[in-house]
């Protein structure tokens, strides 16, 4: 096994990647919470979603994670009657994205969370480092 | 045969600490992985107890016993607080608790083998 401290601040830089990325879905779809389509009866923007998946890194011995894809979110799209709209069908109503602003906001707040868990083990195991290290200065 | 155990027994506890640091750095990374399970390593009384006093040898090619080095191993469904829906048993507040308790332990080592390093270096001056 190579150093486990070092392989501790790679396998967290590996997490904060993966958080980072999930904050910029989330950021995608919060920006596109109204985006409809363009002509009459299109399809709107589609939630996107992120998974996970844990990897086994050769070089340090350990499971990293990285983002194993970014799907679409199948669920149904909601309506809204706005005959004016360009995207309007016959009858007026507009599909409207399927993202919903409050889940996303709490998927934000745990990415977050999930963001800062990371860094702090990152510091530790800096500070560890650190500590070893002034070991050497006195 | 080292004069002072002690001196050796922490380092090699900071190997362990180091190596538990690397495992809890895996869980919170793996924190948001459908189906991962948090794994944690043995305890460091159970590693000790493993292993004996070294024997002398001729030749350093020769059969001995080394200090083992702890493996991560994978935790008990109960022990766990907590088991998402997607089957991930990673809790970041137990791991964030696990990685005070090794910044403590390892603190304390630090600080102990410096005071030790200080006693050397008065005996010398």
């Amino acid at each position: 096994m190579s150093d486990p401290l070092s392989a501790a601040m790679h396998i967290s830089s590996s997490g904060l990647r993966a958080q980072s990325e999930r904050l910029r879905v989330v950021s995608e779809n919060l920006a596109n919470a109204r985006s409809t389509g363009k002509a009459a009866g299109d399809d709107p923007y589609s939630r996107k979603t992120i998974t996970f998946e844990s990897e086994f890194d050769r070089a340090h011995q350990a499971s990293m994670v990285k983002v194993k894809g970014i799907g679409t979110d199948k669920s149904p799209y909601t309506v809204e009657y706005e005959p004016g709209h360009p995207a309007a069908d016959e009858d007026g109503y507009v599909k409207m994205p399927n993202v919903n602003v409050l889940m996303e906001l709490a998927d934000m707040r745990e990415t977050n969370r999930s963001y800062e868990a990371n860094l702090k083990v990152m510091t530790q195991a800096r500070e560890m480092v650190m500590r070893d290290i002034a070991l050497l200065r006195d | 045969m080292e004069p002072v155990f002690l001196t050796k027994l922490m380092s090699h506890n900071n190997d362990w600490l180091s190596v538990r640091q690397a495992t809890i750095a895996e869980n919170i990374a793996n924190s948001n992985t459908p189906g991962f399970r948090s794994r944690d390593v043995e305890p460091f009384t159970s590693v000790i107890s493993k292993t004996q006093l070294a024997m002398a040898a001729t030749n350093s090619g020769h059969l001995g016993t080394v200090m083992e080095v702890a493996e991560p191993t994978d935790v008990k469904k109960g022990e766990s607080w907590l088991v998402t829906h997607s089957g991930n048993s990673v809790s970041v507040e137990q791991e964030l608790m696990k990685a005070g308790e090794v910044a403590r332990n390892h603190a304390l080592n630090t600080s102990i083998s410096k005071s030790f390093h200080r006693m050397y270096l008065a005996s010398l001056k």
